[in-house]
Order: structure tokens, then sequence, then C-alpha cells
């Protein structure tokens, strides 16, 4: 009986834990997004007011204020196409290293497994670092491209929207590997051959048999690039410049800079909830989808 | 008969330093349903595997009807291969499995009649609907064997063919199967490690030892008249005597008996092989004994299997094995455990190994 009631709060720690954790700060989050904004600290008035009687204050200025300018909406549209964009190329450097790996002899495996894992060992912030200082106008790449009379003079590779992409790329594509791994890892390799003998050639078996049954491994991995990209804040702010606006970047200066937490608060939640709820429905359409293919 | 309308020439292959085939030549005529027996390691897959594409051999050739086809690759090989875990798609059902191989070429009316016929060869027109999953283990190798059939191949390679069906399943595949192959005429070639399945599948089977091909002939000759000491231990219950020439007879110094045998050995010192259906069991009371060719000995043990009972009798320093067939029903006619016994052969019966 003892055990059994350790097992429930064993099993269901995690849930208290994001109860905690991402639930409340969600609703104190709802609750500052609604409130009038001041002058002042909290920057927010109280959204219960009970000077003469009791009365709630709230207001949807805030929502308005953000979806009323395009400065808002762009950035999170930027930020949008930047996952996309990031994810598809994740897709296409992780998919056939993920493939090969799956396929390979155990030892060359663990191998090639470890090396995926390794970038994990240092630290985030070093690793992007170091792309700024590879890209830099007298960094090691523009020195080598000078040297070997490809360009004249440095190209500007750092603080675009090209070196956000590929920091990001560099940065999440073991989040892409490894699911994807996990998935292919299962694979029944007689169906590749199976479908040879049946006449199709290798392109023809990818799209009809591989592609097909790697599904459920691309959507988790995607997914796992996906949704932490539309809110990235640090290599947009490395490596970017101002040619493009990102979402995080846009939330913190609203925050900090501009203090309006009200208008942050807001951004924070419509971010959420637009990002949320077509995953969502994704993830029960795709679950009956899949259900029914029996993947 | 063509006989060359499968030939193998000069196949060899190693995986690193293991020699896996060395110097197999075959050769398979037209419409002929061929085993190739061995245990594993014996090199029999890798040599299906190189038939259907999906190795190449490190020398020699493949010709399939008059046309080299050593280094097409799988999907250009006028033939399909049937796997030993089948190789379903999990992802399409029955109708689209069986059609995979015939989409391309075909228009969509044409598939449906294709499909439709070789499921009624098959009858598994009712689950054409079906997710794979959903198939018992018989109905899966159908959907298998129609998905490869449909391609109208001019030959099938079968890995195991009937290596995951239950025993009862396989004896009723395996009439099935050969059925099958006579009425569509279509050249089949088979591994497997099973020597029954191999006896009652195979016109002509070749029996693989080391990546070597030790005997190559029909289940009957292979049985009856085997070459070597492996293929006689390996196919069937074998008795080897070791036997060395005595005086004007041959003498087994672990029976401790004299054999006489209907025709002339090159060396003095041989082994023989006696089949254990070969042996007559007779009663200590009958005097009709000789002192060739008879010994007697102690019943050891004894299994009843219906329409056989099988004993195994002591003798000197030897234990051999006796099938006797069950002719009337008579309980008495077995004999008990531990009683003593005279087993006798013809001459014919007995067959020189010499290796």
């Amino acid at each position: 009986m003892k055990n059994k009631l350790f097992e429930k709060y064993f099993v269901f720690s995690p849930y208290f834990w994001l109860v905690l954790f991402f639930f409340i700060p969600l609703a104190i989050i709802f609750k500052i997004s609604i409130s009038v904004s001041e002058w002042g600290m909290p920057p927010y008035q109280d959204i219960f007011l009970f000077d003469n009687g009791f009365k709630i204050n709230t207001t949807f200025e805030n929502y308005v204020y953000i979806f009323s300018d395009y400065y808002y909406i762009g950035s999170f549209v930027n930020s949008l196409i930047l996952a996309l964009i990031s994810t598809f190329f994740c897709l296409l450097i992780g998919f056939p290293l993920a493939f090969y790996i799956a396929t390979s002899n155990i030892r060359l495996r663990n191998i090639l497994l470890v090396l995926v894992v390794i970038p994990f060992w240092s630290s985030f912030l070093l690793r992007v670092y170091a792309w700024k200082i590879i890209l830099q106008n007298n960094g090691i790449l523009n020195v080598i491209l000078l040297n070997l009379g490809i360009t004249s003079e440095p190209l500007q590779l750092l603080y675009n929207q090209y070196a956000v992409i590929m920091g990001i790329v560099y940065t999440y594509l073991p989040l892409m590997i490894l699911p994807l791994y996990g998935y292919l890892n299962k694979f029944d390799l007689n169906l590749i051959e199976a479908s040879k003998d049946l006449g199709l050639n290798r392109i023809k078996t990818f799209f009809k048999v591989i592609l097909p049954l790697s599904v459920p491994g691309i959507v988790a991995g995607s997914l796992l690039v996906f949704i932490p990209v539309v809110g990235e804040f640090i290599i947009p702010e490395m490596l970017g410049g101002s040619d493009r606006l990102y979402y995080g970047k846009i939330l913190w200066e609203e925050f900090f800079v501009n203090r309006n937490w009200p208008g942050a608060s807001a951004l924070a939640f419509s971010g959420i909830i637009i990002l949320v709820l077509p995953i969502v429905i994704f993830q029960i359409l795709y679950s009956r989808w899949s259900q029914k293919n029996e993947i | 008969m063509d006989n060359n309308f499968l030939v193998i020439e000069n196949i060899s292959k190693s995986f690193g330093d293991n020699k896996v085939l060395e110097n197999i030549n075959l050769n398979i005529s037209k419409s002929e349903f061929f085993g190739l027996l061995g245990s594993s390691g014996s090199g029999k897959t890798t040599l299906l595997r190189i038939l259907g594409g999906f190795e190449k051999p490190d020398t020699g050739r493949v010709i399939l009807d008059g046309t080299d086809i050593t280094n097409l690759e799988p999907f250009k090989r006028p033939l399909n291969y049937m796997f030993q875990s089948y190789a379903l798609f999990p992802h399409l059902n029955v109708f689209n499995n069986l059609a995979f191989g015939i989409k391309e070429n075909f228009t969509q009316k044409e598939i449906e009649i294709n499909v439709r016929n070789i499921a009624k060869l098959l009858s598994i027109e009712h689950l054409l609907n079906r997710r794979i999953k959903q198939l018992s283990g018989g109905e899966q190798q159908r959907v298998a064997l129609g998905r490869c059939l449909i391609k109208k191949p001019k030959l099938l390679l079968l890995d195991e063919p009937l290596a995951a069906l239950d025993k009862k399943l396989r004896s009723k595949t395996q009439l099935e199967l050969t059925t099958l192959q006579k009425k569509l005429k279509i050249t089949f070639v088979f591994v497997t490690h099973d020597q029954e399945e191999a006896m009652s599948l195979s016109d002509r089977m070749a029996i693989m030892k080391n990546g070597l091909i030790l005997e190559c002939s029909s289940p009957e000759e292979i049985y009856e008249n085997p070459k070597s000491l492996y293929t006689a231990n390996f196919i069937g219950i074998a008795n080897i005597i070791e036997i060395y020439k005595k005086d004007e007879n041959f003498y087994s110094d672990d029976l401790g008996i004299n054999f006489k045998l209907n025709k002339e050995l090159k060396n003095t010192k041989t082994n023989i092989l006696l089949r254990p259906e070969k042996i007559k069991i007779q009663s200590i009371n009958n005097l009709n004994t000789s002192s060739f060719n008879s010994f007697s000995g102690e019943i050891l043990e004894k299994s009843y299997l219906g329409s056989f009972t099988r004993y195994e009798i002591k003798i000197k320093n030897m234990i051999i094995s006796v099938l006797d067939q069950n002719f009337n029903s008579n309980s008495n006619y077995n004999f008990p455990k531990g009683e003593k016994v005279i087993c006798s052969w013809e001459s014919e019966s007995i067959k020189v190994l010499e290796d």
C-alpha cells in the first residue's frame, strides 16, 4: 500500500514540476498581459481593485496594440520562417546522416553516435561564439578565402540572417539526428531490398518505402527543432544583424528595454497560443493517421 | 529439358577473411524446384542473395535464360526474392503490397485485375483490405508469395519459405507450394536448413557445407546413395559403421560381426551406411540367421511413432538405430525394452562411403 503511494508520487512528480514551473508562470504572464500598464514598479496595475468597492481592472489593449503593429507580427512571422528553413536544413542534413548511422555496423555506429553528441559536452554559448570568430571579417574563413584568391576583400559573413540560419542548423542538428536515428534503427533493411527486388530503383524506393516509414522520426525530430527555434534568442542576438528582427529579440526588448511588461506578456502569450494550438491539432490528427496506418 | 536455364559459374565470395562461397557451379533447369540445403554458415543464403542481386560475387557469373545477370541491379533482374521475414510493407494494405511491383507499368484497371487474379490463386481474396499486422503467419507468407508471383518472374528465390510457420501449417503449405510451382512452371530455388523440407519440396537439391557444394542430386539419390559421410549423417538417420578387410570378407570391430558386400572395394578400410529402415528386426527364436549381415543385440530404447517404431539396439560397442514398420495392429508385435533380438539386412542395403 505504501509502495503504491510512493509509485504514484514518483511517477507524477514531473507533472507537479510542470504545474509549478510552467502552468503557474504561464497564468501569471496571462494575468500581466491583461493588466493596465503604468509607470512604476511593477509597471502595471493590479487587476483587482478594492478602493471604491470591488472592481476588476483588466484590459485587452495590450493584445490590440500588438496585433495592430506589424513590427510585432512581422517579427513572429520572421521567426516562423527561420524555424521552417532551419528545420528543413536540419532534416536535409540529418536524415541521410541518421540513416547512415542506423544502417552501419555496431562499432562504427557507436563512434558516429558519440560524434553527434560530443558538441553537447561544451557550452552552447561558447560554440555559438566560436562561429562568430570563424565568420568575422578577419576570421579564419575570410583569411582562407583571401589567401586562395577566391575573394579580393573580406566577405560580410556575420550579422545577417544567413549566419543565423547556419548557427541554428549547426546547434540543433543533433536534436534532429537522435530521434530520427531512434526510428530508423528499427527499420527492417529487408524492406529496401524487397522494394528493389520488386523493380523500384533507389530513388523510388526512398519515396515509396523509406520516407513513408520514417514519418514518425521526421515528425519527432522536426518538432524538437522547430518549436525552440521560434523563440530562439541567443543565436540571432550573437550572429544576426539588423536585416531581420526575430520574435525572441523583440520580446526581450519589449520587456527589458521598453519596460512594457503587459505588452511583452501579451506578445509571449499570443506566441505560445499561436504555436501550441496548431501543433496540438496536428498531433491529434497525426496520431489518428498513424494509428490507422499502423506505423 | 533445358539444363542451362540458370547457370551458376565459378561463384566465389568472401566477407573479409571469411570465405563464404568457394567456386560454386550449378546448373538448374527450367521449371525445376531446386533446394539448397545446409546448416547455418554453409553459405546457402549468400548464394541465394547473389542470385537476387543483393550481393556481388568476387568471381564467377550468373546466367539466367541466356543472359548474364551477374552485374545487374536487383530491380533490373527478371526474378523475385521471397524473404524469410517476408519483408511486407507495414504502411500498405494487402492490396497495395501485392500491387507494389506492378504499379509502374500497369494501368489502374490492369492492376486491379492482376491483384484479384493472384489473390484468387492464393485464396487471399478476403484479405485485400487488411493491414499486414492483422494477418497470421500463413497469410503473410501467401501475400509475400503473391507479391513476387504477380510480377511473373522467370525465377523465384525463396529464403527459408516455411521456417516462420508452425509445424502443422508447414506440411500443408509444403504441399501447396509444390502444387503451385508445378502449375505455374516457374523455376523455384529455395534455401533451407530443414532436411525434411528440402526432401519433400525439391526436384533436385544441393547439400552445402562451408561454402562448398558436397552433392547435388535428387532427394532419393542423396538419401539412398550419399557420397560423403557428412551427407549420410545430415540427411535422415544414419548408422555409420567402420569396416575393414579380413580374409574374404569385411569385419567390424565395433559390432564384432562379418559383412558381406556385393561389390569390390578400393580401400581395405571404409565406412558404410546402413539406413535404419533397411534393417529387419526379428525375435531371437527365429532360427533363420546367418553368420553374415546380421547380429543379435539388446533393445536399449524404444519409441513408438505410430506408423513406425524406432529401436535403439545395443551390440558390443555400438548402438544401432532401427525403424520397424508397424504392419499389424497387434501390440504384441512390438518388442519390449531389454529384449534380445536379431537384426539382419540385405547386402544391397549396405552403402559404402568412399570419401
